[in-house]
């Protein structure tokens, strides 16, 4: 939408509530709208242009000296617009697809409410039959889910065991749960690990189990990490395999943080692949051999062929029954 | 002068909304300074232009005759009953809910869009306090340039055309009558009417390439009843898992295997027997090979030949087709 409609959109809504809401900072107004206190500035000086016709009294005025003094904003003439306009379909659409993503990753008691507060406002949007938006999160089993949403809302401990994937273990921790959030479309637990004494993330598909403490959670004194980049962010330290990839793991370069070296006329292209640990690389070499092949290192490549003949031994010894029949 | 027109529009808007009768266009370019200062074929162009804005923004501009009994000349107005937001009865944990769902959007625009909404909810008194919930705070980001042309197509139902790449495949132009977006793993994808395959169709936007073109009126193709976009990215799922295996796993590795365990019996020697069930013997094999020796399929049979064909080529460093 174009920076003019938008203005128009905003300022519109900014009449009826700046008349239900006399005296209000131009800074909460600014919060409000998710806007700067300048663009909302900029807004009330265009609207002393308008109104419902050219003389006093029917152009919309401001309290100069309280806006200008005290940065608060007093409205008048404006009562031939006291009620907002009609949610717009595109606002509806945007208010809708959001209430769908809480949806995705909400629990128990909260889908009703979500459910109720859907069809209320899809009846107050009107045409928009449905917005052909949805969002998908994978599954995460609803008795762990909803362990760490009670935990949560009570602020409870919570005793778990959870998997890392990429160390392949397990292991029993105590936590104090600060949020659920997602992250690539799957779910996260925040939390403080009183194990590792600090802030940790846990994938709620990892979690194997889950129990409410008669506990409760402490507050602690710690920032939530920066994810506008994502989890992983690409460092000096972050470990990278350099790789060969036949046309088939060609995807990998969509799903991972990799750096195209050669794009080969055979199909086969050499590239740098990032990675959180060492074990993660191998498991990711492992996983697609006869796909992609190590370069460099020399450490990562034989650990990988390693691995492979030990673990082909382990068929020779292994020996398969006979089907049934 | 973007001002200048935004002043004319919220004048228009005002000028149409209060009148109890419907206004000629004489009698609007005479309450309006810019359209008063216009030549008359400006005005023509300007008001022809306002008033497809309006219509953009959501806001119905009705024409009816001034006078029943003199037919001759329309006249426009907006009807405060219908333009208005009428009154809606939220609980304060609905009213949360939908505080919590304007935090959900990374997009400049949608994130306006429900803002401006959420700010429509508390002028007519809606009470909103999302500290009330504590609630999953799920993120919607879009980093897809073509994002913006398939919302505003699937919103408006245009037919368009684009290009598309698969990674290492040269582009072909694509065309769609565009039926939903869907979000599945934080990738966004277009399902739709494929022209040039004559039937539906997804398509994932991070590989189109360049501009989305539209190519047709808005709304001028019917999305078939029933579409529900789940079903058509249902390609993009893994099927149902049928099929039974038999792993050798040693204790405490192969955590993301014992997950999906059905059975798990110790073998002693540090060993377990772990049975599953999986739908495709690729991403089995390629599963098991990445723990390497520390899990074994004991069958079936043609899962245990992919895998140990996965730690052959793995020890050879050399690169085939797998099966």
């Amino acid at each position: 939408m174009s920076r003019s409609r938008q203005q128009v959109v905003r300022m519109l809504a900014l009449v009826p509530y700046l008349q239900g809401n006399d005296g209000v900072p131009v800074n909460e107004v600014a919060a409000e709208f998710g806007v700067t206190p300048k663009v909302i500035r900029d807004d009330l000086r265009l609207l002393m242009y308008t109104g419902t016709g050219e003389y006093a009294g029917e152009l919309i005025d401001f309290d100069l000296t309280a806006l200008e003094q005290d940065g608060v904003v007093h409205i008048r003439d404006a009562e031939f617009m006291t009620r907002p306009l009609r949610i717009s379909t595109r606002e509806g659409v945007a208010l809708i697809v959001a209430l769908r993503t809480l949806r995705a990753s909400a629990s128990g008691l909260e889908l009703t409410v979500i459910d109720s507060a859907l069809s209320k406002l899809e009846s107050a949007v009107g045409d928009t039959v449905s917005a052909p938006v949805d969002i998908l999160l994978d599954q995460v089993d609803p008795v762990i889910h909803g362990t760490i949403v009670e935990a949560l809302t009570g602020r409870k401990r919570l005793e778990m065991t959870y998997a890392t994937s990429s160390r392949d273990e397990q292991s029993d921790r105590d936590v104090d749960p600060r949020r659920l959030f997602t992250e690539q479309g799957k779910l996260y637990l925040e939390a403080w690990c009183l194990k590792a004494e600090d802030l940790r993330f846990f994938r709620l598909d990892r979690i194997v189990s889950a129990r409410v403490l008669a506990i409760d959670a402490e507050e602690h004194d710690a920032e939530p990490r920066d994810l506008s980049e994502g989890f992983f962010t690409v460092g000096e330290q972050t470990p990278y395999a350099v790789v060969d990839l036949h046309p088939r793991a060609h995807w990998l370069t969509e799903y991972y943080q990799v750096d195209l070296l050669d794009q080969r006329d055979d199909g086969v292209w050499r590239a740098k692949v990032y990675g959180a640990d060492w074990s993660w690389l191998r498991r990711l070499v492992l996983r697609n051999a006869g796909s992609i092949t190590v370069i460099q290192p020399d450490t990562l490549r034989s650990q990988v062929v390693d691995d492979a003949r030990l673990a082909l031994r382990a068929y020779d010894e292994v020996v398969a029954p006979p089907k049934e029949s | 002068m973007a001002e200048r027109k935004t002043e004319r529009l919220m004048n228009l808007i005002f000028a149409l909304l209060v009148s109890r009768q419907y206004l000629t266009k004489e009698q609007i370019r005479e309450s309006i300074a810019d359209y008063r200062e216009s030549t008359p074929q400006a005005f023509d162009r300007k008001f022809e232009r306002d008033k497809e804005e309006l219509r953009e923004l959501g806001i119905t501009v009705e024409m009816g005759s001034i006078d029943k009994y003199f037919n001759d000349e329309p006249g426009y107005r907006i009807r405060r009953d219908e333009a208005e937001l009428p009154d809606l009865e939220l609980s304060r944990e609905e009213a949360a809910v939908i505080g919590l769902a304007t935090q959900v959007w990374e997009h400049a625009g949608l994130a306006s869009e429900s803002t401006t909404a959420l700010v429509k909810l508390k002028s007519i008194g809606v009470d909103v306090d999302t500290s009330v919930l504590r609630m999953a705070e799920p993120k919607l980001s879009t980093d897809e340039p073509s994002f913006d042309a398939m919302w505003d197509a699937v919103t408006r139902r245009v037919p368009i055309t684009f290009a598309y790449a698969r990674p290492g495949q040269e582009p072909m132009q694509r065309h769609l009558q565009p039926w939903g977006i869907i979000s599945w793993h934080d990738r966004w994808y277009v399902g739709g009417f494929d022209l040039d395959r004559g039937e539906s169709r997804i398509f994932r936007l991070s590989r189109v390439i360049g501009e989305v073109e539209t190519e047709g009126q808005a709304g001028s193709y019917t999305i078939p009843d029933g579409t529900d976009m789940k079903d058509i990215a249902r390609a993009l799922f893994p099927p149902e898992p049928a099929e039974a295996a038999v792993l050798r796993i040693r204790e405490g590795r192969g955590q993301a295997l014992r997950r999906l365990a059905e059975r798990v019996t110790p073998l002693g020697d540090g060993l377990d027997e772990v049975e599953i069930r999986y739908s495709s013997r690729w991403e089995l094999a390629s599963e098991v090979a990445s723990y390497g020796p520390d899990v074994v399929v004991v069958s079936p049979q043609d899962v245990r030949e992919a895998v140990i064909q996965r730690l052959t080529a793995a020890v050879t460093g050399t690169l085939e087709a797998t099966s």
